[in-house]
């Protein structure tokens, strides 16, 4: 009995401390990387005004899955219990929706696109594990993007 | 042919841009700890009035079951008849635990229709314990270790006052109700901590109800003392050898069925000091033969298990 | 603020492209209502109780794409799209999202 409450409140403490910590370092780091690739404009629209013939189109993508932590798992089936708005899973999907459109433009980048038009997201929560005592999301983005043809300019 | 001016890079550039977008929006700004606490605070005190809620309707309907049903009900599974050697000695503690159970009854001003089954079993724990339909189970250990007649009348006045009060039906009417709450309520939060996180809360809240029962019977034993004996001395008695055979592994009483062996002792004392009874009080003894009749039975091994169900309550 | 899934508005022009605002929303109802559900999973019919959740989710999801919308001087989101998705037991996400545009 006190060792499985010892093991739960270490779990919680610890899960709390890693957990922060690792969410403040990711959005510093989503933060630093949208100001580096604010030169690619990311639109949901679906025509782009241009003609084909100076630009090539490719797909780009990116995707991640993040795992919430013990702490915040707990606190969100509390929350299920009570109801309400879910806070635990705000600033995880937050996270990994800006995570994957970064991906999305690093892709797009690293094919020398300008633009990314027609953005779509999937969302999927993976749950594995006994009674799904492991949560994670997947957020894929991907769009289209306008690639400008060599010695057009 | 010249393309026209729109579609040159510049001007894409110029008509989209992408602002940045503050801070926030998506996520709330509470502090989780805060948050947290809140939830845990909030669960916590709605499974316990659940369970409070509950534990007055299960007593609500156990007050309508009439005690011959229980002892209906009871009779298949309480019948020790058959599994016990018949010596002599076993019918001399039989007659003797029975006779003692009678002066109690009447010390008690049980109902009519509410008798009393001593049972004697010849197994080594320490322990004793109520159950449906007026039975009473002593087990030859806690026999062995008792020093006086006054700490017999002790367990004895205990459990027969569990028996007076309904505790045995009242603990399994409880026992089904909040079991079945507890289960539905933790298997819709599909979450394995959860489920285990809630069925603790629930089971501690149980707990504190349980030593309200034994406070009840203590207090209510000791009256039964005083009216047989005319004092409570001795009844400590029985609480120190609890004492010495739990050393060391007793938990803290927020996680257990009884009190303190502790504070029931100094409850005791304190009572003992409050009453007039003077130094002069003396403590009977056990029969004679009392200990050569537990003596000779010593030849069968233990095969009982631990295993209890919430309709058994122990000292 | 005009919210719309269309592309063009007819008889307005689009001067500036914003980029992508988005607005999520996670809820969940209280597990009274769960064990309500699951009863109700044994006859079939409308969950009302999880209706009321996600359409509030959705709204809260569109208020706060709308937020980031203003917060960059937006006057449109354009090509508005919905997503849910089911994330923990009993908690669902609504996420919008859309381009933000200034109109003429």
């Amino acid at each position: 009995m006190y060792l499985e409450l010892i093991i739960f409140l270490t779990l919680l403490a610890f899960g709390y401390g890693f957990g922060r910590y690792a969410e403040k370092k990711h959005y510093r780091s989503i933060i630093a990387r949208e100001k580096e690739l604010n030169n690619i404009p990311a639109i949901a629209t679906k025509h782009a005004p241009v003609s084909g013939q100076q630009h090539d189109s490719n797909l780009v993508m990116g995707s991640v899955v993040i795992s919430i932590d013990y702490f915040k798992r707990f606190a969100a089936s509390l929350r299920t219990l009570i109801g309400g708005r879910v806070t635990s899973y705000e600033t995880l999907l937050d996270r990994a929706r800006r995570e994957a459109i970064l991906r999305m433009k690093e892709d797009a980048l690293s094919q020398g696109g300008d633009i990314i038009f027609n953005i779509k997201f999937e969302t999927s929560s993976i749950f594995k594990g006994k009674k799904n005592t492991v949560g994670s999301v997947e957020v894929l983005a991907y769009g289209t993007a306008l690639i400008l043809k060599q010695g057009a300019h | 042919m010249a393309l026209p001016s729109f579609l040159s890079k510049e001007l894409i550039k110029l008509e989209y841009s992408n602002p940045e977008i503050p801070e926030g929006i998506n996520t709330s700004k509470e502090h989780p700890l805060k948050e947290f606490l809140l939830l845990v605070a909030g669960v916590l005190s709605s499974i316990a009035i659940l369970i409070l809620l509950l534990v007055l309707l299960s007593d609500f309907i156990v007050g309508y079951i009439p005690f011959s049903w229980e002892k209906k009900l009871s009779a298949p599974f309480t019948s020790t008849e058959k599994s016990i050697k018949h010596t002599d000695n076993t019918t001399l503690i039989n007659n003797y635990l029975q006779k003692m159970a009678a002066r109690i009854t009447v010390a008690q001003n049980l109902p009519e229709d509410m008798t009393i089954k001593i049972h004697y079993l010849d197994r080594p724990s320490v322990n004793a314990f109520a159950t449906l339909g007026g039975n009473v189970f002593f087990f030859r250990g806690l026999l062995e270790k008792l020093p006086n007649e006054n700490a017999l009348a002790m367990v004895m006045a205990h459990e027969i006052a569990h028996i007076k009060f309904r505790h045995p039906i009242q603990s399994l009417g409880r026992g089904v109700l909040a079991g079945l709450a507890l289960s539905i309520v933790s298997s819709s939060a599909g979450d394995a901590i959860m489920e285990n996180f809630i069925s603790e809360a629930g089971i501690l809240t149980i707990l504190k109800f349980n030593r309200d029962m034994e406070r009840d019977s203590d207090k209510a034993a000791l009256g039964s003392l005083v009216s047989i004996y005319g004092h409570i001395k001795g009844a400590d008695d029985l609480f120190l050898v609890l004492q010495q055979e739990n050393k060391n592994s007793e938990p803290y009483e927020f996680f257990s069925t009884h009190p303190l062996t502790e504070n029931r002792i100094s409850n005791i004392r304190n009572q003992s000091r409050q009453s007039a009874a003077s130094e002069t009080t003396s403590i009977t003894p056990l029969p004679n033969d009392f200990k050569r009749w537990l003596q000779s039975e010593k030849s069968e091994p233990d095969s009982g298990s631990d295993e209890t169900d919430p309709a058994e309550i122990n000292i | 603020m005009m919210i719309t899934n269309i592309e063009i508005v007819p008889g307005k022009q689009i001067t500036k492209h914003l980029g992508l605002v988005q607005g999520s929303s996670v809820r969940a109802k209280h597990v009274g209502r769960d064990i309500m559900a699951s009863l109700k999973n044994i006859f079939g019919g409308e969950l009302k109780g999880y209706t009321e959740l996600l359409q509030e989710s959705r709204e809260e999801a569109v208020s706060r794409m709308v937020s980031q919308a203003e917060a960059i001087g937006a006057n449109a989101v354009l090509n508005v799209r919905f997503s849910t998705s089911s994330i923990a037991a009993g908690a669902a996400e609504l996420f919008a999202y859309g381009t933000a545009v200034v109109l003429d």
